[in-house]
């Protein structure tokens, strides 16, 4: 039986959940403290943008990766797209190109972050149904944790989008949602998840990590550049819970980075 | 001390690990090749360099350009070389003092807990390789390579290494390390010049990061006095709640404790 959702038992623990517990509060306020600075950064992204959007974004072809790691498959459009203005009536003729320039890659991450944020909330609500086996609450704390972070990134992001009059991204308009989605449905164990997130976090630090090389605004590089980080520090925790070396590549790379045209909605 | 390891299993996974880890490293290699490139041809676009040596720095590799550089002009736009030489004097910093961490018998002796030891080892090497990396792109641009520590961080690990007493004292003074080298490099993605040395310092800070979550973990368990739960793989259930996120903290990661780009050039 599932202990998720109501952990009445907890193991075994030598140690102070009390300490612990302070630790991370005091951490949660180190990052409250960094937010506003993070804010600042995107508003300037936001304004810069709003004088270039039609301008293409990179020096080479943007995102050159392969499309995804190869778990993440090539599936065929995701369910969903932009909401707001743009979506909000389906008979309104939609412009050819919503999204261009840097603002696609600000779509595009939007949408990852969103993926990341289904992805761990299926998985609490398997869960919290028992469909994972036991679930430990470090474990727990984890994804909890690490999806409340992909959603404040996707609301950043979002903010951006709505400065620049575009509509935001609500959901995860990408060629590999389908696909991640079917392996979470299918996922029996708390590897199973832990393996498709990693995935997912991988992917995300990639992506990022491109994007500082072919984003052209210096905010929305160094929005990307603070972003990259977490998903990395995320990846290394998962790392480790699978029982995998946490830290294996010297250099974080790029193959595995998502393609703009990933994005399944123009 | 109880410690639950498989090192056979553990072995195969730093081997597994040195494989991604070749394949980042020759990915690394190329993106210094495009920086440098990259950064060359705005010069003689600029009228400021002939051009010369693009196709010996692709037959010589990072090391056949950096001895054909080694002894020219830097000509990389702003602070580039500083950068560089900055995060050099880092990686030299932490790589002294994971070294000195390893005599202590805490960290590398018979008392210390293999994950932790192999950990420090392994880690010791990558920052090794991040000093080489931006070493090589310093004097490929022209720039002498920093071998010394940065200056400030030397005097606080100086500081502070009389004081140790513990594990838990080595990796507060490592998470401080690598904290700074990670906020460093991020603040740097946006100083730097380049699209190819932004990625490059992007790709190093999101090392160093998974440095810090690391000994964050690691941190709060010693501190919990419970280092029979530092093991590879972890006894999860075991775990406590809070070790599941206490290893990243920042939604987005600060820099403001970043070294300024001339703290570690060299004069």
């Amino acid at each position: 039986m599932s202990i998720f959702p109501r952990r009445t038992k907890r193991p075994e623990m030598a140690i102070s959940e009390r300490e612990l517990s302070q630790m991370t509060r005091e951490l949660q306020e180190l990052h409250d403290s960094t937010f506003p600075q993070v804010r600042k950064t995107l508003d300037e992204l936001t304004s810069n943008l709003a004088q270039v959007v039609s301008k293409p974004s990179t020096r080479r072809s943007f995102f050159l990766g392969a499309a995804g790691a190869v778990a993440l498959g090539t599936a065929a459009a995701c369910a969903g797209g932009p909401s707001g203005p743009a979506a909000s009536s389906p008979a309104a003729p939609v412009p050819e190109e919503t999204y261009t320039g840097d603002l696609k890659v600000v779509a595009l991450a939007t949408a990852l972050e969103n993926l990341a944020v289904t992805a761990y909330g299926g998985a609490l609500k398997k869960a919290g149904a028992g469909e994972l086996g036991p679930v430990p609450p470090a474990v727990a704390t984890f994804v909890q944790t690490a999806m409340k972070q992909h959603a404040d990134h996707a609301q950043a992001w979002n903010a951006v989008l709505s400065k620049a009059g575009k509509p935001t991204i609500t959901d995860a308009p990408l060629s590999i949602t389908q696909d991640q989605v079917a392996m979470l449905n299918a996922a029996k164990s708390v590897p199973d998840v832990a393996k498709l997130a990693l995935n997912l976090e991988n992917v995300a630090a990639q992506t990022y990590t491109f994007a500082t090389a072919n984003v052209s605004d210096a905010g929305g590089i160094m929005t990307a550049a603070t972003i990259q980080p977490v998903e990395t520090m995320h990846a290394a925790i998962l790392n480790y819970v699978l029982g995998q070396y946490p830290i294996p590549d010297t250099f974080i790379g790029t193959s595995n980075a998502l393609k703009p045209e990933t994005l399944t909605v123009k | 001390m109880h410690n639950k390891i498989d090192e056979g299993r553990f072995r195969e996974l730093l081997e597994e690990s040195d494989d991604l880890h070749a394949d980042a490293m020759r990915q690394a290699r190329a993106d210094l090749r495009d920086y440098v490139d990259a950064a060359h041809e705005a010069r003689v676009a600029a009228g400021l360099e002939r051009p010369r040596w693009t196709g010996l720095a692709a037959a010589g590799g990072v090391a056949g350009a950096a001895t054909v550089l080694a002894s020219g002009v830097a000509w990389a736009a702003g602070d580039d070389v500083a950068a560089l030489q900055t995060a050099a004097g880092l990686e030299n910093l932490a790589v002294q003092t994971y070294k000195t961490a390893l005599t202590l018998p805490f960290i590398g002796g018979g008392a210390a807990n293999p994950v932790v030891k192999t950990f420090a080892e392994k880690t010791m090497g990558q920052h090794s390789e991040h000093a080489s990396a931006f070493n090589a792109a310093a004097q490929r641009l022209g720039g002498k390579p920093q071998t010394g520590p940065d200056p400030k961080y030397a005097e606080v690990v100086k500081n502070a290494v009389p004081t140790i007493k513990t594990a838990v004292d080595v990796v507060g003074l490592a998470i401080t390390l690598e904290d700074v080298a990670a906020q460093t490099y991020v603040k740097d993605v946006g100083l730097v010049s380049t699209p190819e040395l932004r990625q490059l310092f992007a790709s190093v800070a999101g090392v160093e990061s998974q440095h810090k979550a690391i000994l964050l973990a690691v941190q709060a368990l010693l501190k919990a006095d419970a280092p029979q739960l530092i093991a590879l793989p972890p006894d999860a259930a075991k775990l406590p709640s809070a070790a599941g996120s206490v290893g990243f903290p920042d939604a987005f990661f600060p820099t403001t404790l970043a070294a300024p780009v001339q703290e570690g050039a060299v004069r």
